[in-house]
């Protein structure tokens, strides 16, 4: 076991045990975008950050397996004010605001998050794929946090999502890019149901939300 | 999550027997959305399209949604009071000029515990028979007798967590990414960590492809491979004799039986190699903990409660049975499959499988409900269609269940449902049954009703309902209650968890069982007075006497159907993923669109043969029955064989399977029929001429 | 700090389960995706859905997947036309036109950047960097690169001829670097010691990696000596992407037999059975040379099977890249050996645990590779002697064009800047004057021409905000611009970001926005964007952009355009 101290309360974990998990069990509430419990932890979107004594900077809470005699403190300046600029910066490359019950809106709102200091450009309102019954893909409000990649590889074992591009242009494609229709997917919804932005829904709650979907 | 929605409920799906925890979002008296519980032990926050996303048809325009009373040749809506008082009075006639024998039920694997609780009892307290039985009867009742007699109890001896634990496991006769979705992708995952798979399959299933070896025996030669399996155990030293010795009784018969079942002659039965036969044998044997599962591909056969022996027997005799990663896992294909024969509604038995012959716990109802019983069984689901042709049953009551679609030999059941004097159909859609009921009562799906389900790792799980039956439809539970206290026995039942009190008093299996203790988790039954269940069963001692498990000797015995020069192919039937057996939900929801119609799979050498590629239509005729469909060429498929599935009643699949069943619980046998294919519109090998005019 | 790497179940590179696939498929023989991939590439020009099918059927990886790969790589991802002419847009380049030879050639051609002309006969993409800098601007027209002043005219008028190669010198009496392999330090390794007593050497020696992070060798050996897993795997960084730096390509086609000597080496020490080399596919000769060496070295008896009747067998395969700069980081290496994205991995787990086919695996540039024969023959001692005070061993450094004597020159450590500017590449040519200098790549700091006295070794150049990096040394002229170079290497650094992180995707390109427009440059708005990407970023990509930036910041601020 390995005693670690959260925010000047001490914990005891077992080896192994990420930061992030040690300090949730201890109820502090840290800000993540692309951790999904029910995946491996990916490392990407840098929210997470949190400061350890000793360490040379933030160190990004779900990856970082504890030591023992870590001093954790989840709400270190330098930490909080990356974490921000990076929600920031994700929401400047959207062309519209995250719907309210996204993840990525209530992130937005516990780092009290304000008008983007780096606007530039943003992601081109692409076709959307609603070919699916079910499954609808708005690709211009994907911020490649890649939990539906990994959704569809490590819960459900389908591989029908990967990761496109690179750098900017980087998003998410079912197949060879054909839709969720023409792919291998097996239509389980395991991408709709981690997706922080409703990049990938679900064609009944775009309904629910527009009566006249936007086509 | 609260402005998009009036509310959400837990509750757990009622398509498979996974039976993932979901939590269903209403809006405006419909399901909105349905999304996975993240705390649903058997599915952990995943779940798969049926149950995520196929709920549109619970307020489908189709719905049954008022009582309907047959009238010169139609139907026409009735009052509830109507209904009810034509069902009641003509089933106290019938059970008053010819018995109460004359009138059977057929209870739901879809409907809750309770449901098919007080369907029991109302058939064995309010008529005063034991003419009751489940569809069970027509997928898993193997299993459920082989296990009882091979270790005590008609249950999974783990939980699906167990696959997490195994080093090695065997899948035989079942194919989980599609019939299991989630316990497929929990295998699948598995094996890409290092768990050793073999599949047992005459197809080449999705699992194959992961697993580090396949074997494709010949339909209906499972016995001879199981046998062969445990040959080479024996031959090279592989057997666990501490635990035999230990743990159980009948292996000296067995030892001596094994004898003939060389590799060699095991590979001239079945057709798989020899070499292959012993790696399998091995890679279960030598594995720390494995485990094996197995599905209709096993049951529904000739011999199908023999092969489940012969799975516990490998099992026995390696010991790996009755820990962590060893489980014996039988993949129940429906939501309450496992919990509609745990509460009794079989001809045979009451709650717990404990028979119906059994003085001290035939006196405890009979006291209970106030009524006398038979001591001698009631009528198995072919045994009821057999006496309805002979004239010898009058009258059914039939709740959640399209007999007409999916059970074999269609024309018999037909004739049946045509000479019953009165048939009573309960259902959420008219459907091919209904086409002969004289009374169609509207009933309630599962997001519309209270009770519990039971998963086939025994996990008894809460269902609340979501939304509230359409129209006028009501919840099987009030009906059926009310059925019975209008015919002269009232349960005295308020709601579905007065039924689970009565169940847990009368069964020490479900001593400790109620509504808040199942809670979030469920629990694995046996549940004792204490509330504590039971994840792995037989830990210390199985349920017979001695608490000593049994091996059976049983040899090898052809299947019911073999290819013949008239009927060259062997059909083996099974399930797809996007739709559920008779496809009455399924096909009322977006997941026609992605899935509108059935397929035969064919190997291109038996296409080949007979000018067949893939999208032509082809009649396929077997001794019963004929039906039309299109053709898929694949190389999934072994050759000398075809397969298809029985989601759609235009195709009617089930026409063409008879009445082979299994010896011991009359299980029929889907997965061998000898059939003859032919290209529609020419004859085999005779070339189509194209004219202007066709 | 400590980097020991946690004890670990859970952990991932990459994803566990595409690892796990491609390691099923090639123990069956299977070839990678992206091998079948440039394959089409090489064969067709183009890439298209049915050959990204074969592709996933021949590598026995999802489709899905095998698109993502298909649109990761550079060269996958502009189609070829019958005569595919590729422009180097590399820092020496720049510093040597301003990027004119750019619009010069494509205003020749008649084409834009990624464009093919419509009958398919001619295609011209931009290239990162071709490796002749001490030549620039270079082109690379087919299989045939032309670098000088006149590059670009002979391309036009379809007569490039292959350019020269640089001058390669050493400081020292006796060359360490730059003297011919022999092996002859794994000869007396095999005879005299045993891997435990080699470990043990090379960890005294105190190797500092050369390709820029300057974690010791040794340590990095000693975590994958003692890791679970069989068989183990040494990896050669031959993914030389800085622009302005030659120094690998000059050890991979010139003197291929020393790192590879240092490569069996070191499995021999981590106990380690096959051996890959990463080379970039701007660097056409690299892997020829290397497959030549390596079946030289096979019948000298020195690789293969129980090489010189010790029990040791070792086995080196090279691989080449497909174009992607971040692909030098070491998991987005062994992403791309495996054939998948060349994404950055989170770490632990630190290749040495869990790297290629999730198996122990030692990652080492080529350079560093190079040191380790000194090491066997002449042991630590010797080894730390070659830079008295200063950081052990010896160092390449190259210059570009800019310099009257351009070239790849061993030097020790503890050198002045200006020493190595003035007396190694003699000054600037053509009578300019040095305005800047960029070391160790584009993600190292720029020295002002007033402090070229900075000492040439790790932690004083790390004072100075710059660093060794892989040992590049790139000039700025007194032409130069620096806004351009900003938005220079701020298109770079935002071209070739993986896309993984969110810092690097979006805030390097935000930071290149702002220096594309004609607006003035807010600069606390950049600050605070530099901040979020060198203490946000995953790997030292996005981290290490905002060092040159800051040295504009701090030596050329009036020339940055700042609001």
């Amino acid at each position: 076991m390995i005693r670690i101290k959260i925010d000047g309360e001490e914990t005891l974990v077992e080896a192994g045990t990420t930061v992030l998990d040690a300090a949730r069990g201890l109820g502090r509430e840290i800000p993540t975008l692309c951790f999904d419990d029910r995946q491996d932890a990916f490392g990407a979107c840098r929210v997470c950050l949190v400061g350890i004594e000793g360490a040379p900077g933030p160190m990004a809470s779900c990856t970082t397996p504890v030591r023992d005699g870590m001093k954790v403190d989840t709400l270190d300046p330098a930490s909080r004010r990356v974490a921000t600029a990076v929600v920031e910066l994700v929401l400047s490359e959207l062309p519209r605001p995250p719907a309210e019950h996204t993840e990525l809106a209530q992130i937005s709102r516990m780092l009290d998050v304000g008008t983007p200091r780096w606007p530039g450009e943003q992601h081109d309102v692409k076709k959307h794929d609603e070919s699916h019954p079910y499954l609808a893909f708005h690709h211009e409000l994907c911020i490649s946090c890649g939990r539906c990649v990994r959704a569809c590889d490590e819960v459900q074992g389908t591989f029908a999502l990967t990761a496109t591009g690179r750098g900017f242009g980087a998003n998410v494609a079912a197949g060879l890019d054909e839709g969720f229709r023409a792919s291998a997917c097996v239509s389980c919804g395991a991408c709709a149901d981690t997706c922080p932005t409703d990049a990938i829904t679900e064609m009944s709650l775009l309904q629910l939300a527009d009566p006249e979907p936007v086509r | 999550m609260s402005d998009r929605f009036d509310s959400t409920v837990t509750t757990t799906c009622g398509y498979c027997g996974v039976g993932c925890r979901l939590e269903a979002h209403a809006r405006d008296g419909r399901i909105a959305s349905i999304s996975p519980a993240l705390d649903g032990p058997a599915n952990n926050g995943h779940t798969c399209l049926k149950g995520r996303f196929a709920h549109q048809f619970s307020r489908h325009r189709n719905r049954l949604t008022a009582p309907l009373i047959r009238e010169h040749g139609g139907f026409r809506i009735a009052t509830w009071e109507e209904a009810l008082h034509r069902v009641v009075s003509e089933l106290s006639r019938i059970r008053d000029d010819h018995g109460p024998d004359a009138i059977a039920g057929l209870a739901s694997s879809r409907a809750t515990n309770e449901d098919c609780y007080v369907m029991q009892r109302l058939m064995r307290a309010a008529i005063g028979t034991h003419n009751i039985d489940n569809c069970s009867r027509v997928c898993h009742s193997p299993t459920s007798f082989a296990l009882r007699k091979s270790f005590g109890l008609s249950g999974a001896t783990g939980s699906f967590e167990d696959i997490d634990a195994a080093d090695a496991a065997i899948i035989i006769g079942a194919n989980p990414t599609e019939g299991h979705p989630v316990a497929g992708a929990r295998i699948k995952q598995a094996t890409l960590r290092g768990m050793q798979l073999v599949t047992i399959d005459p197809r080449r299933i999705e699992l194959a492809d992961y697993a580090v070896l396949h074997l494709s025996p010949r339909p209906g030669t499972n016995a001879a491979v199981m046998l062969g399996l445990a040959h080479v155990v024996a031959r090279d030293g592989l057997v666990d004799h501490d635990f035999l010795s230990a743990r159980t009784e009948g292996y000296a018969e067995v030892e001596d039986l094994l004898g003939d079942y060389t590799p060699e002659e095991v590979s001239r039965i079945t057709g798989v190699p020899a070499h292959d036969l012993e790696r399998a044998a091995h890679i279960y044997a030598e594995a720390g903990d494995a485990s094996i599962i197995w599905g209709l591909g096993v049951t529904e056969h000739l011999y199908g409660s023999e092969v489940v022996r012969l799975i516990c027997n490998l099992a026995l005799m390696t010991g790996k049975v009755g820990r962590r990663g060893s489980a014996l896992l039988p993949f129940r294909g429906q939501n309450n499959v496992q919990g509609s024969s745990d509460m009794g509604a079989l001809p045979d038995t009451f709650t717990a499988y404990r028979s119906v012959g059994d003085e001290e716990v035939a006196r405890a109802f009979e006291e209970r409900w106030g009524v006398t019983m038979k001591r001698e069984r009631g009528l198995k689901i072919p045994e009821m269609f057999d006496a309805a042709v002979a004239g010898d049953l009058k009258a059914m009551y039939i709740f959640g269940e399209d007999v007409a679609q999916t059970d074999p030999n269609t024309k018999h059941v037909e004739a049946a449902l045509e000479s019953l004097d009165f048939l009573v159909c309960q259902d959420i859609f008219e459907n091919e049954t209904t086409k002969y009921a004289d009374v169609i009562l509207p009933a309630s799906s599962f997001l519309e009703k209270t009770g519990t389900f039971t998963n086939a790792e025994r996990r008894i799980q809460l269902v609340e309902p979501a939304i509230e039956p359409p129209g006028a439809a009501r919840t099987d539970f009030d009906i059926i209650t009310t059925i019975s206290r209008e015919l002269g026995h009232d349960m005295g039942f308020e709601t579905p968890a007065d039924a689970m009190r009565e169940i847990a008093e009368m069964t020490p299996d479900f001593a400790g069982v109620t509504f808040q203790r199942v809670g979030r988790r469920g629990l694995q039954w046996p549940v004792a007075p204490d509330g504590t269940d039971s994840p792995i069963l037989y830990e210390d001692e199985f349920i017979l006497p001695g608490g000593r498990a049994q091996l059976a000797a049983l040899p090898y015995k052809p299947p019911g159907s073999a290819a013949s020069d008239e009927y060259p192919l062997i059909l083996v039937t099974g399930r797809r993923l996007q739709h559920y057996n008779a496809g009455t939900m399924t096909r009322r929801t977006g997941n026609l669109d992605l899935v509108s119609s059935d397929w035969l799979e064919m190997h291109p050498a038996d296409a080949a043969k007979l000018g067949i590629v893939s999208g032509d239509r082809a009649e396929v005729r077997s001794v019963v029955g004929a039906i039309e469909i299109e053709v898929l060429v694949t190389e999934r498929i072994e050759p000398g064989h075809v397969f298809t599935a029985f989601h759609f009643p235009e195709i009617r699949t089930n026409l063409l399977i008879g009445a082979s069943a299994d010896v011991n619980t009359s299980c029929p046998e889907y997965k061998v029929v000898a059939v003859a294919v032919t290209p529609i519109g020419r004859a085999a090998g005779v070339p189509q001429l194209e004219t202007a005019a066709t | 700090m400590d980097k020991q790497p946690a004890r670990e179940d859970d952990w991932v590179v990459v994803s566990r389960n595409l690892v796990e696939l491609v390691r099923r498929h090639h123990e069956q023989g299977a070839p990678t995706a992206l091998d079948v991939l440039k394959e089409a590439m090489d064969q067709n020009g183009e890439i298209t859905d049915d050959d990204r099918r074969l592709a996933a059927e021949r590598s026995g990886l999802p489709e899905a997947t095998v698109h993502g790969v298909s649109t990761f790589y550079e060269d996958l991802l502009v189609p070829r036309g019958r005569r595919h002419v590729r422009v180097c847009t590399g820092t020496a380049c720049f510093a040597a036109t301003g990027d004119a030879h750019v619009d010069e050639l494509a205003g020749g051609l008649g084409l834009s950047l990624g464009e093919r002309s419509d009958d398919g006969s001619l295609s011209l993409a931009e290239t990162v960097c071709l490796g002749y800098c001490h030549a620039s601007p270079a082109v690379r027209d087919g299989d045939v690169i032309d670098a000088g002043p006149d590059a670009i005219e002979r391309v036009l008028a379809d007569a490039a001829k292959p350019a020269p190669e640089p001058l390669v010198e050493s400081l020292l009496d006796e060359p360490v670097l730059i003297r011919t392999g022999d092996w002859s330090g794994l000869r007396k390794a095999l005879a005299e010691t045993t891997p435990e007593l080699l470990l043990e050497e090379v960890k005294a020696a105190e190797v500092r990696g050369r390709g820029g992070a300057g974690f010791p060798a040794g340590a990095k050996w000693e975590f994958a000596r003692n890791a679970e897993g069989e068989p183990k795997f040494i990896v050669a960084n031959g993914d030389e992407g800085d622009p302005g730096s030659y120094i690998d390509k000059v050890l991979m086609e010139d003197n291929p037999h020393l790192f590879l000597e240092g490569m069996a080496l070191a499995g021999f020490a981590v106990g380690a059975s096959h051996g890959f080399v990463l080379v970039r596919s701007e660097y056409p000769r690299s892997k020829p040379e290397l497959e030549d060496a390596i079946f030289h070295a096979h019948t000298e008896g020195l690789l293969g099977e129980d090489i010189l009747g010790s029990g040791f067998s070792f086995d080196i395969t090279v691989i080449e890249g497909a174009g992607s700069y971040v692909v030098g980081e070491e998991t987005a290496l062994l992403a791309c050996l495996q054939g998948l994205r060349g994404t950055v991995s989170a770490r632990p787990p630190f290749p040495a645990q869990r790297g290629l086919h999730g198996l122990p695996t030692v990652v080492n540039n080529i350079e560093t590779l190079a040191n380790i024969p000194f090491i066997a023959s002449h042991g630590a001692e010797a080894y730390r002697a070659l830079s008295p005070g200063a950081t052990a061993g010896t160092k390449l450094v190259c210059f570009n064009e800019r310099f009257e004597r351009p070239g790849a020159f061993e030097v020790p450590f503890g050198m002045t800047v200006r020493e190595l500017c003035e007396d190694v590449a003699g000054g600037m040519r053509d009578g300019r004057s040095v305005k800047a200098v960029q070391i160790g790549g584009p993600l190292g700091g720029i020295l002002p021409a007033s402090r070229l006295d900075a000492v040439f070794d790790f932690e004083p150049l790390v004072a100075e905000g710059c660093m060794v990096g892989h040992g590049g040394i790139v000039a700025f002229d007194d032409r130069t611009d620096m806004r351009d170079v900003a938005r220079h290497l701020l298109h770079f650094g935002a071209d070739e970001s993986c896309g993984k992180c969110f810092p690097c995707r979006i805030g390097l390109r935000r930071a290149h926005e702002m220096f594309v427009s004609n607006a003035p440059v807010e600069r606390v708005s950049l600050e605070e964007l530099l901040e979020a990407l060198e203490l946000g970023s995953l790997c030292a990509h996005g981290s290490g952009m905002p060092a040159p930036i800051r040295s504009l910041l701090a030596h050329f601020p009036e020339e940055l355009g700042l609001a």
